[in-house]
């Protein structure tokens, strides 16, 4: 019990640091996904059920859908503007 | 190793915070931005969920357990089940402000876009030269 | 501003910082050695209280009741902030028809996704209710529950196409959702105030401990909730969507617009 809690912070600030340094915003929506799962089984070890279910349903919904989206909608102009 | 395991989760919240922060300020592409708020967002909730945790105790359900057990603290999850579902809301309408940016401007990069000052375009200049070259040499 | 000098800037903040952030963490508790005694508090009482086994819900429709007013309507403003970005821009011009993607082809579904999405979607949109309705007996609630109905409607989006998507969701229906469970959240708030008790106080029978149908009030706060973030979610996912269609006109099969 006392072993998993450091592992799961020390994966969360990993999958946080990876969110920054990969800059490319398509490549980036996976890792905001992956980002949302840790914190999802970080919730759930914490014992907030709660949050779990929330930060799942977004993080891994709602919000890569979101980027992915705004993503269609910026790409969309390059055809008629790109030299 | 006690020491570690006893400030962890809030040198953790203090690293994300500062790897957000560094995100933020190198960033070349404004969606790549608000990822990157996101990571200072997701620090404050490791921080309060990590104040909120005490060994050895369950989630404060009283469902399966009778009440009185010793729970973790329910008010810190209070505070981030709002704040997460607020946030996405927010993190929408920096999208949205993003995309609006990129159609008046043509550029989605921090650089290009400088501040409006009098007698100066909010870099629209720079992008509709490029489109309509462009265009130009497209058709 | 150069990047060079931003990047300093940001150094330089962090060396100023680090010694007050090193000091803050030492300072406080140890990880997981106690709990606040607000929250002691709460667990110890709420479950006689107000007859109700999630402790969170209790807090946020009953407790702090007050916070959660503030946050849906933080919410119901950040939704209306982005609609009015983007139809201001797009125009109010509601089209009866979907409109296409410019420049690409139509790409027809294979059946299984669409077989799959036609079973997993009313699968989710009632895993969806049951984490709405079981606010306060087990973890659940209105924003968890709200956020999955919204996702669920995806899966629409995913099996029937954008045209089919959008016939389903859009619709008056979707546009009081969003404004009525915020309104339904204030309303319970003045509600008490017209049988002489305070704002927001649970006023109705409390019901029994363990049950469907425990809380009171915090179960219409609850309803109230996962409307508005429901609605709310869909409503934005819509309005996301329709800003990438940018054809001016419907077009006919076949034709590619730039």
């Amino acid at each position: 019990m006392s072993a998993i809690l450091p592992l799961l912070f020390l994966l969360t600030a990993l999958s946080g640091t990876a969110v920054v340094l990969v800059r490319d915003p398509t490549r980036q929506v996976f890792v905001i996904a992956v980002n949302g799962l840790v914190l999802t089984i970080l919730f759930d070890a914490l014992q907030a059920p709660d949050v779990a279910l929330s930060e799942l349903a977004v993080g891994s919904a709602a919000v890569p859908l979101l980027y992915l989206v705004a993503l269609m909608a910026v790409r969309n102009q390059l055809p008629g503007k790109e030299s | 190793m006690s020491v570690v395991s006893n400030i962890l989760p809030y040198a953790v919240a203090a690293w994300l915070f500062g790897a957000g922060l560094y995100g933020i300020a190198t960033s070349r592409n404004f969606i790549h931005l608000v990822g990157c708020l996101g990571v200072c967002q997701s620090a404050t909730y490791v921080l309060l969920l990590g104040l909120g945790y005490r060994w050895g105790s369950i989630a404060p359900i009283f469902y399966d357990h009778p009440p009185g057990t010793p729970a973790v603290d329910p008010v810190m999850q209070a505070l981030v089940l709002t704040d997460i579902v607020v946030g996405a809301t927010l993190t929408a309408l920096l999208l949205v402000l993003t995309i609006q940016a990129y159609k008046r401007s043509g550029s989605l990069d921090p650089e290009k876009l400088r501040p409006m000052r009098t007698g100066r375009g909010s870099g629209r200049a720079e992008g509709l030269d490029r489109g309509d070259s462009g265009e130009r040499t497209a058709s | 501003m150069t990047p060079r000098i931003r990047v300093a800037l940001l150094a330089l903040a962090g060396v100023v910082l680090l010694p007050g952030a090193a000091a803050v963490i030492t300072g406080l508790p140890p990880f997981g050695a106690t709990i606040a005694q607000y929250g002691e508090r709460i667990n110890a009482i709420t479950p006689e209280a107000r007859h109700v086994a999630n402790m969170v819900s209790a807090i946020n429709f009953d407790l702090r009741g007050l916070d959660t007013l503030g946050e849906e309507f933080m919410l119901l403003a950040a939704i209306t902030g982005t609609v009015v970005l983007l139809r201001g821009r797009r125009g109010e011009g509601n089209t009866e028809r979907a409109l296409r993607r410019p420049g690409r082809a139509v790409i027809p579904r294979s059946e299984a996704v669409v077989l799959v999405c036609r079973i997993a979607g009313p699968l989710t949109a009632l895993f969806g209710l049951y984490v709405v309705v079981h606010a306060t007996v087990t973890p659940g609630g209105g924003f968890q529950g709200g956020v999955i109905l919204a996702s669920g409607t995806l899966l629409i989006y995913l099996g029937e196409g954008y045209a089919g998507w959008r016939d389903a969701v859009r619709s008056h229906w979707l546009d009081g959702m969003e404004g009525g469970g915020a309104l339904l959240f204030a309303l319970c708030g003045l509600a008490p105030m017209l049988t002489g008790a305070a704002f927001m106080q649970n006023v109705l029978p409390l019901g029994t401990f363990r049950d469907l149908m425990s809380g009171g009030l915090m179960l219409v706060e609850n309803l109230g909730v996962a409307l508005a973030v429901a609605g709310g979610f869909t409503q934005l996912f819509l309005e996301f969507m329709e800003e990438t269609r940018a054809a001016d006109e419907p077009d006919e099969p076949g034709e590619e617009s730039a």
